[in-house]
């Protein structure tokens, strides 16, 4: 049995660091089938004006997503993700991924709406931005989210 | 936008590329991300507990795009495969743009996917800008929106990415 999460406004989520590798960038595009050059080919990349191959946009929320759930725990049911890569993520350093929690819903459908902001940094600088929106069970004798009918599931 | 070709006015608000059931969706393929992204959520790989969750293991919500890219070689086909989101290239080539990368995303997240789905996707391009001086050289932002339904017709996302084209085609 999973532990019930009580997010509330200003929690932070356990920071996560992750080496970047140039393993991590191409293992990422071929797993989500992208084989646009720029993901897996240095020089077609440097031609293109970028540093260097550049994580694709589906590892990137790929990442995100297992942030959120490494601290949700799998009934966390994430409904919008958005996020905005304001520097390209290249091989080299350590990306660092921070999150707070920065809105709760009152309970709807027997779940809250967590809102969690979050930033992705490489040396000290910000790669990315992202907000989640994610469900939750309300209390712990509440359904998971997973098991809420379509027609009244509201992202 | 009066400065656009015919053609991408003709675009505007419709589907214009429809990716229809080209991958099955498969827990081998799903594992792969998984791995490259180091995700260990059980209901991706634990059939007991993603019982009581979801009825069965689901595929990664993120990976939904993926299931609406065609296999990059197939033994019958004779045209090359589309492109990933091959309305955006379409944009970029008709503008004579010879970059572009995606800056921001935002995924909405219905039905979850599961072993042996697939998905229809509809392309649809929602707003082109004007050309405008980028970092990186002239350039222009466009908006495209994919919406992704199971073969029974339920939802499972809408998708809407945000571009950034740049650098001219040499005449």
């Amino acid at each position: 049995m999973t532990t019930l999460l009580k997010p509330h406004i200003g929690m932070r989520l356990p920071e996560l660091a992750l080496p970047l590798t140039r393993k991590l960038i191409i293992m990422g595009a071929a797993a989500t089938r992208d084989w646009q050059p720029q993901h897996h080919d240095p020089a077609w990349a440097k031609e293109a004006g970028l540093p260097d191959i550049i994580m694709n946009n589906y590892t990137q929320a790929g990442l995100i997503s297992r942030f959120v759930t490494d601290w949700s725990g799998p009934m966390g049911r994430i409904g919008r993700l958005r996020f905005a890569m304001r520097r390209p993520i290249c091989p080299g350093g350590t990306a660092t991924f921070n999150g707070m929690v920065v809105d709760v819903t009152a309970e709807q459908q027997a779940m809250i709406w967590a809102e969690i902001d979050i930033e992705i940094m490489v040396e000290k600088k910000t790669v990315t931005t992202a907000t989640v929106k994610m469900a939750l069970p309300a209390t712990a004798r509440s359904p998971s989210p997973w098991h809420c009918p379509a027609v009244k599931w509201h992202p | 936008m009066n400065d656009l070709p015919q053609k991408v006015k003709d675009w505007l608000g419709k589907p214009v590329i429809i990716v229809d059931h080209v991958v099955t969706v498969e827990q081998g393929l799903w594992t792969n991300f998984c791995v490259a992204v180091g995700d260990g959520n059980p209901l991706y790989w634990d059939y007991p507990l993603s019982r009581d969750e979801t009825e069965s293991v689901i595929a990664p919500p993120m990976m939904l795009p993926s299931w609406a890219i065609e296999h990059d070689w197939s033994p019958d086909r004779a045209a090359p495969s589309l492109r990933t989101l091959e309305l955006h290239f379409m944009v970029k080539d008709a503008l004579g743009i010879k970059n572009g990368l995606v800056t921001e995303v935002e995924l909405e997240l219905h039905e979850p996917l599961r072993h042996g789905d697939s998905v229809r996707a509809e392309q649809i391009l929602r707003r082109v800008e004007e050309e405008r001086e980028t970092k990186l050289g002239i350039g222009r932002n466009w908006d495209i929106d994919v919406v992704y339904r199971k073969p029974d017709g339920s939802l499972a996302g809408i998708q809407s990415l945000h571009f950034l084209g740049y650098g001219k085609v040499a005449a």
